[in-house]
């Protein structure tokens, strides 16, 4: 007997530790585009989260779309995410990709990404920075969490400020000798 | 004299009808008045036949008016640009295309015949560029009446408000 | 029209370039694996800004003008000011010029390194890929100090430059350019040693001298084939008038060649930018500019990355211009692209089209593939893979190759 929760599980697992995303450019001046590649490269390294880019529709969790939509690119970019397998998510890079930016009303652009599909994340920014790209993606699978996630997170956080305030609180206690004489042991002491 | 003018006094010689209409602008750059088609094709076919002018550079499309103006810019050895105005009324926009002397200017003239509506006699066959697919015939944008704001984008159609409307 | 070979390649590419953007496609006729005709019908990053143009004023313009290519913002909006300073008569002060061909060839670097890695990624030399970008990086941190953002700079504006290059910013380049030179001589001496990696770039792409006139080839792709064209050494503006610029040139006109230009002129960028440091004019960085223009027409020439760029503006005395045309060099270097393909193989046209740089990020390249029994199509990742694997057969792969 095939146990479905044990399956969706494993997706939901795939999906959220190692995304994959598809790069679609719709109509950009390629500032946002090459700001995406940037962050698969050694600087930023999205590939260390498990993100790669993939050349298919069919393979991708992510769309990752760049540019206000123009009216060439409208019936393309439809077509991609109607390919992608669902759960399927959009993320718009750039202030074009959020609301057309600067060539709103241009009699070639239709608007936003979201004038043509469902959009999840909004990244403004001319260009958007591959830090921010970064964090939307962690945003967006951070809202993909059930219940008991978010709290066992939220659980964890509190925690580590917690600890956080009480070595705050001890350093301002200690002598200055002891604190010197912890930090040489620190230096010398094995490391395991 | 300078390169320039001389460029100037050949053309003047061997065209008569260009005196008042030519002139250096500015270093390395000499500008026409309108030219009619007529006009047009005889300095074209002879700044590349005989002043050996083998580059084209672009064409860049004006709306003057009743009129759209093509705007040739050729050169050669000297890297002077030369800047050719042809003009031919909206009402009938047929010009010859100078793609069999200049292959570099095939993109050039699709373009304009997309956004302004030029006819390019002898261009060869090819994709419209650089509009969409489902554009609507007769519509051309760079046309100084053409109005982006009655453009429907859904419906692809062009709706300008019918005379007496309230035009915004 | 002629006979249809059995195999019949149709190549929709979406060639994203400064202007260029809509999906196009290339028809592509084969014999075995030889491509024998190609048929361009490539399309145009089409958001109508022109037209936009005409209803905004001079300093809205700037900012839309300056997003006609992310990756040579500087470029653009360098040549709209200076049509915006001739036609007002005003003079740009000598320190802005100097900032102004700074971060130009700042510019030009992280172009041609951004070329370089995209090309190396064509042909499956990841290593190197992620090499340029890293470096590239470097570039970009630097770009972002002088200008404020990564991409889209905005350091220009009408009658100078917004920012100024304090001595913190002006020894902060020069030491990137350092680390900048001794990496990019050592790709140099990849580009020309390597033997595997010229296999795959030698006599491919070829343009001939002939053809590049011909077709109005610009750039890179035409100084390959032996053309100057390079804007700063036959009509040199701004601070170009005063900086000596080597005039780089090669004679192989193919893919490699044109590598090797791109190369060079990264290193000339190089010393370019220690010539600007070095001798960097005192004195204020912008003067006013008066808001209505007065009329005029203009045609402005500056050398961008990818070659020469001409931007046209007609102004009708009033705030707003009458008419504003952009023309970047990408539009003149496809007319050649049919006789680049034709008469090479099937896998070398992911470098062919790569090679003439246009603007990266293609946003739909699908080859279809009919034959009498089969139909397929592939996307671009599967005919750049076809290309590796075809080579590979042949006895040359790059991916091995050690940086």
């Amino acid at each position: 007997m095939i146990d479905l929760d044990l399956i969706q599980k494993a997706i939901d697992w795939g999906t959220k530790k190692s995304p994959w995303i598809i790069h679609f450019n719709a109509g950009a001046c390629n500032g946002c585009d090459i700001e995406t590649v940037d962050s698969l490269t050694p600087r930023f390294d999205l590939e260390r989260l498990g993100v790669i880019k993939q050349g298919s529709p069919r393979h991708a969790d992510i769309l990752v779309c760049t540019g206000a939509v123009t009216l060439q690119t409208r019936e393309r970019l439809i077509q991609i995410y109607e390919q992608m397998a669902e759960p399927k998510f959009v993320i718009a890079i750039g202030t074009c990709a959020c609301t057309g930016g600067i060539f709103d009303g241009c009699y070639c652009v239709t608007g936003g990404i979201d004038s043509v599909v469902p959009v999840d994340v909004y990244i403004p920014g001319c260009a958007a920075r591959p830090e921010a790209i970064i964090r939307a993606v962690s945003k967006l699978l951070d809202t993909l969490d059930t219940p008991e996630q978010k709290e066992k997170k939220a659980g964890k956080a509190k925690k580590r400020e917690k600890i956080e305030d009480a070595v705050k609180a001890q350093d301002m206690n200690i002598s200055e000798e002891e604190k010197e004489a912890r930090n040489g042991q620190e230096d010398s002491g094995d490391e395991s | 004299m300078n390169r320039e003018e001389e460029i100037v006094g050949i053309l003047v010689k061997k065209f008569p009808f260009l005196q008042d209409r030519i002139s250096v602008k500015k270093e390395k750059r000499i500008f026409t008045g309108a030219l009619s088609r007529d006009e047009f094709e005889k300095i074209v076919r002879y700044v590349h036949d005989d002043m050996n002018l083998f580059r084209a550079h672009h064409v860049v499309g004006t709306d003057e008016g009743e009129n759209i103006g093509l705007l040739y810019i050729l050169s050669g050895d000297d890297n002077i640009l030369l800047a050719l105005r042809e003009v031919v009324p909206k009402a009938n926009p047929a010009v010859k295309s100078i793609s069999d002397m200049y292959a570099s200017i095939v993109l050039h003239e699709r373009e304009l015949a997309d956004l302004f509506g030029a006819v390019f006699e002898g261009l060869p066959e090819g994709p419209s560029y650089p509009l969409p697919d489902g554009w609507p015939k007769g519509n051309y944008p760079l046309r100084k009446e053409w109005n982006p704001k009655y453009f429907n984008k859904e419906t692809m159609t062009y709706e300008p408000p019918k005379e007496g409307e309230e035009k915004e | 029209m002629s006979e249809v070979d059995k195999n019949q390649v149709i190549v929709p590419i979406g060639p994203q370039h400064p202007s260029l953007d809509e999906p196009g496609c290339f028809t592509i006729t084969l014999e075995g694996e030889k491509v024998v005709n190609a048929i361009i019908g490539v399309g145009y990053n089409h958001r109508g800004l022109e037209k936009a143009c005409e209803s905004r004023n001079y300093f809205q313009n700037l900012y839309i003008i300056e997003r006609v290519c992310g990756i040579c913002s500087h470029t653009h909006s360098t040549a709209f000011c200076r049509a915006v300073e001739e036609l007002t008569g005003v003079t740009v002060p000598a320190r802005a010029e100097y900032i102004r061909v700074v971060v130009a060839e700042l510019e030009r670097l992280h172009s041609h390194l951004l070329w370089l890695g995209t090309a190396c990624h064509e042909i499956g030399y990841d290593t190197m890929f992620m090499y340029t970008w890293r470096n590239r990086e470097k570039v970009l941190d630097i770009l972002a100090a002088v200008g404020g953002n990564r991409v889209n700079y905005g350091v220009n504006t009408f009658g100078g430059v917004r920012r100024d290059l304090d001595e913190a910013i002006v020894s902060a380049i020069l030491k990137t350019v350092d680390t900048l030179e001794d990496e990019i001589n050592h790709y140099l001496e990849i580009a020309t040693t390597e033997t595997t990696l010229m296999s795959r770039l030698v006599g491919v792409g070829r343009l001939s001298h002939e053809d590049a006139i011909k077709f109005g080839a610009v750039g890179p792709v035409a100084r390959a084939a032996g053309i100057m064209d390079d804007i700063r050494v036959i009509e040199p503006y701004g601070a170009y008038k005063e900086i000596p610029v080597k005039a780089i040139t090669d004679t192989r006109a193919d893919v490699y060649g044109r590598t090797v230009v791109r190369i060079l002129e990264m290193l000339e960028s190089l010393s370019i930018i220690r010539y600007c440091l070095k001798n960097l004019p005192a004195g204020v960085i912008a003067v006013k500019v008066p808001r209505r223009v007065p009329a005029g027409e203009v045609l402005i020439r500056v050398e961008a990355p990818r070659g020469e760029c001409i931007h046209y503006v007609r102004s009708n005395g009033t705030e707003m211009p009458d008419r504003v045309r952009v023309r970047a060099p990408s539009e003149a270097n496809w007319h050649g692209m049919k006789h680049m393909l034709e008469g090479g193989y099937l896998a070398d046209v992911p470098i062919t089209i790569a090679a003439i740089d246009p603007c990266y990020s293609c946003t739909d390249r699908a080859v279809a593939v009919h034959s009498e029994m089969d139909s397929k199509v592939m996307d671009w990742r599967e005919l750049r893979e076809y290309g590796n694997e075809w080579y590979k057969k042949h006895g040359v792969d790059v991916s091995a190759l050690v940086l």
